[in-house]
């Protein structure tokens, strides 16, 4: 719930120095390692904004994987979601892991019907 | 008209700002900060109980304890003399840095040697949090059972020494140490595993000893880099 409240919060502010138009759709980055459940999140985030000013509004999360790699073989091992191997399955030595600390807000696409008519807006487009 | 505007900003950035902050506060005061993170129930208070004792001699200790409701862990560790902040976090599952720096601010437990930080009891959420700590501890008690690493991927991957708790229980359980070590090693291979009882006291003595070295070695590269 806390990490909704800061994603929105994080949104909010974009949406801010952007015109502060309404919030339609977030994007998310979310990795394995960021100890964080996508569904709980989804969960959390309608919690979070459903008696704001941008009630509706969608969050996409991107799951990214960790990477397990052979130190000694060099390669990217393959593994089912969610389990993990304990050794190389090639050369039998310690594995490393990479990535999957991905907490990001990626985007927000902002609605600007509260906007004065003008231009400013679509400039600052990114 | 809609627009989409590109954040990449993580989304714990003000929170981690602060951590920032915490941090170069702690590397001042010369104080080495650990967070202890594990699920309720598996000895943090009971493993800082007997850190106090072995430690308190040589080493200026404070501890900041995090919890849902009750006093009964500072309480504690107060009893062992050792100045200890609660924070009450009202129904919230893990510590932030804004709370750290309110206990600071409230109990002015800095300058210390060592400022342990135990989490609020609970694998998850705890892990995404920085505390300006200098690193993470990982608690697991055998009690807990022989699978929590892969199943708690993130608290282990990067907490810094994982403390295997209660072992003098070991004959009493099917709890294969060899294969948690696997599974720490894969998740983190350059992480300490350790093996304490704090109630035969096994292992407490490599335990003080690896925070005395790391407060050393905090002091000795502060000293340099002055």
């Amino acid at each position: 719930m806390g990490i909704a409240l800061e994603i929105y919060r994080v949104c909010r502010e974009a949406a801010q120095a952007h015109g502060g138009g309404r919030i339609e759709r977030v994007r998310v980055e979310i990795g394995e390692l960021a100890a964080v459940e996508p569904d709980l999140l989804m969960f959390a985030w309608e919690a979070a904004t459903t008696e704001s000013p941008d009630a509706g509004a969608t969050l996409d999360v991107a799951w990214c994987s960790a990477v397990q790699r052979c130190a000694n073989c060099g390669e990217e091992k393959q593994r089912s979601e969610g389990s993990w191997l304990r050794i190389c399955p090639d050369c039998g030595m310690p594995l490393q892991v990479s990535g999957g600390d991905q907490l990001d807000v990626i985007d927000v696409t902002l609605l600007g019907e509260d906007e004065e008519p003008g231009d400013a807006v679509v400039e600052e487009a990114g | 008209m809609t627009q989409v505007v590109t954040v990449k900003r993580r989304a714990l950035a003000a929170s981690e700002e602060r951590a920032a902050l915490l941090r170069r506060r702690f590397n001042e005061a010369g104080t080495l900060v650990t967070n202890l993170i594990s699920s309720p129930g598996s000895g943090k208070t009971t493993l800082l109980e007997a850190t106090a004792r072995h430690m308190k001699e040589r080493h200026t200790l404070a501890v900041i304890e995090g919890d849902v409701a009750t006093e009964r862990d500072a309480d504690r560790l107060r009893a062992l003399g050792v100045p200890a902040h609660q924070i009450l976090t009202g129904g919230a599952c893990h510590l932030d840095a804004r709370q750290v720096e309110g206990a600071l601010e409230e109990a002015g437990l800095l300058p210390v040697d060592i400022l342990f930080i135990e989490n609020v009891g609970n694998l998850i959420c705890p892990t995404t949090y920085d505390l300006g700590e200098d690193f993470k501890v990982a608690v697991l008690s055998v009690t807990e059972g022989d699978d929590k690493p892969f199943k708690y991927p993130a608290i282990f991957a990067r907490a810094e020494v994982t403390v295997v708790s209660k072992i003098d229980l070991l004959p009493h359980l099917p709890f294969d140490v060899e294969a948690v070590d696997e599974q720490l090693r894969s998740l983190n291979p350059t992480g300490t595993i350790l093996r304490t009882s704090a109630t035969t006291g096994e292992g407490v003595d490599a335990w003080c000893e690896l925070l005395a070295r790391r407060l050393s070695d905090k002091r000795d590269s502060s000293n340099r880099g002055s």
